[in-house]
């Protein structure tokens, strides 16, 4: 369990972060979301002490990380930054050895541990590992650097703006590879984005942030359904907030027996690929793969609290 | 880059030290008549060594202080003197080389040590600004990567900042190297051993053969340095994406 602690970071009379207190619970994915110099950036910051904090503290699992020497604690968690920073003069392999190797691993365990990770990453050990960093697309960049930071298998996985540098077609790719590798490993993940759809798609709780504060802190679903305050409320984006609910539905929970006409969906598409395959379809209902159908009228009421 | 100009170029070098009466009938119409056309009073080859000992000698500290200052300025404990070590290395860089010589003779005596002092001073300003700019000028998303990984201050300067660096402060090296191969001809006037002896010793006897021998065997040497240094820059930056600031 990670603790947020009355944190706050001012610089002269701005309040950058101003007494954030979080508590992330173990195995979880937590997403910060807030416009520009809302202060998210700067509160993941604070965790890995990139930033001293002006005043509180933060715990991880308990121990107050004020008591170790800041390298020490940034080895056990680990850091995603947009522009991924891989480091030019190494290889790709070399880049994700670079924790292992602080912590002194011995050889064969650092090559062991990074064939895993290229491999759980689907990028093949034998060619991408000795190629250096400018030899990548930048896809490939984006997950070499989740891997170097999962590399010395941290207790807490901090991601500023992971995706932030991708076309919408990796992007929704590189969400998808973050969620199956997350369940794969139960890491801890503390993400900030600015994008709200990213927020919903991969976390289990979402703090919104404005002007150094904690608007609201809760899960998806309640985000949705019950904005704190008007800027949660216009943050979720109320144009579009009943697909983003139905996107927190897998359209299985939704099935009724019966048959529909049509090519079968999957039962893990959500709810809202559901309702956008059924409008475009033009039909009443769709079948589902492994039986069953769900009914325009479920979709529609699935769409609101 | 071709390489064979300056391979051509360095067996014209070793040829005409080894064997400088080759050459004797390329230089005999500049030589006054009946004079000596081929410098005789010294042997051209341990001059050349003498020669490239003292660019070696002045370099080699210069570049390890410009590059400790460039380092040390750049630390949070040192930013406060980077104005003064610009305003330092710039003045060690305008102060005339002659000018250094004429201040130090009565102090150091005749000989190597002015001469060593003047180019050591010329030296450190190139060498020191292309430290600082390529430190300056690393990608802000790798420095912050190698603080968040947790490198402690010392591991991000060998591990990570110096090896980026590396080709921009070459460059500094070798265009302070340069530089200092020709101006250390003036060391001659203060007695010091080098191919300024020859050229001298041309212009007080008027023997334009010496000058023309001394002048084109320094700038043959600056044109082989500088290729040298082209190829160890080669060698460390193959297979980098390595930004030049």
């Amino acid at each position: 369990m990670i603790g947020l602690n009355h944190l706050s970071k001012h610089y002269g009379d701005t309040k950058a972060v101003d007494d954030v207190s979080l508590t992330i619970d173990k195995g979880s994915v937590v997403a910060i979301v807030g416009t520009s110099g809302s202060g998210k950036s700067t509160l993941l910051r604070l965790v890995n002490r990139l930033i001293e904090p002006t005043s509180g503290h933060v715990t991880l699992d308990g121990q107050d990380t004020r008591a170790l020497p800041a390298f020490e604690l940034r080895r056990r968690i680990g850091y995603v930054i947009q522009d991924h920073g891989l480091f030019p003069h190494w290889t790709v392999a070399r880049n994700i050895a670079t924790v292992p190797r602080l912590l002194g691993w011995s050889k064969a365990r650092i090559e062991a541990r990074v064939e895993e990770l290229l491999t759980l990453l689907s990028l093949d050990p034998a060619a991408i590992g000795p190629r250096f960093p400018h030899q990548l697309s930048g896809g490939q960049m984006q997950r070499v650097g989740v891997a170097r930071a999962l590399a010395a298998e941290p207790e807490l996985l901090l991601m500023d703006e992971p995706f932030g540098a991708l076309d919408p077609v990796l992007r929704g790719k590189a969400q998808a590879d973050l969620r199956a590798i997350q369940r794969t490993l139960g890491t801890t993940i503390l993400l900030v984005t600015h994008d709200m759809a990213e927020a919903i798609a991969l976390s289990d709780r979402i703090a919104v942030m404005r002007a150094g504060r904690v608007e609201q802190f809760a899960p998806p679903a309640e985000i949705l359904a019950r904005p704190a305050t008007d800027f949660v409320r216009a943050l979720v984006g109320e144009g579009e907030r009943a697909f983003r609910y139905l996107s927190l539905t897998p359209v299985g929970s939704l099935a009724e027996a019966g048959a529909a006409e049509g090519a079968p969906l999957p039962a893990d598409a959500t709810a809202a690929e559901a309702l956008n395959a059924l409008i475009w379809r033009g039909t009443e209902s769709l079948a589902l793969e492994g039986g069953g159908r769900v009914t325009r009228s479920a979709l529609l009421r699935a769409g609101h609290p | 880059m071709k390489r064979w100009p300056a391979a051509v170029l360095l067996v014209l070098v070793l040829a005409f030290l080894i064997r400088p009466g080759l050459f004797a009938p390329l230089l005999a119409p500049l030589a006054p008549g009946g004079g000596p056309v081929i410098y005789d009073r010294a042997n051209l080859l341990s001059l050349t060594l003498a020669h490239l000992g003292l660019v070696a000698g002045a370099m080699v500290p210069a570049s390890l202080v410009a590059v400790a200052l460039g380092v040390f300025v750049q630390r949070p404990a040192g930013a406060a003197f980077l104005p003064l070590s610009r305003s330092l290395t710039g003045f060690g860089q305008t102060f005339p080389p002659v000018a250094v010589l004429a201040l130090t003779v009565p102090v150091l005596g005749f000989g190597t040590w002015p001469t060593l002092l003047a180019l050591f001073l010329y030296g450190l300003l190139p060498v020191f600004e292309n430290t600082v700019a390529a430190l300056q000028g690393l990608p802000p998303s790798v420095v912050e990567a190698a603080r968040g990984m947790g490198l402690t201050p010392r591991q991000r300067l060998w591990q990570v900042e110096l090896p980026l660096a590396r080709p921009l402060i070459l460059d500094g090296i070798r265009t302070a190297s340069v530089i200092s191969l020709s101006t250390a001809t003036i060391g001659s006037v203060v007695a010091a051993r080098g191919l300024g002896e020859v050229i001298i010793a041309g212009l007080t006897s008027q023997n334009l053969a010496f000058v023309a021998q001394g002048g084109l065997l320094v700038a043959a040497l600056a044109i082989l340095l500088a290729q040298a240094f082209a190829l160890v820059g080669d060698g460390a930056s193959r297979n980098r994406a390595t930004p030049r600031a």
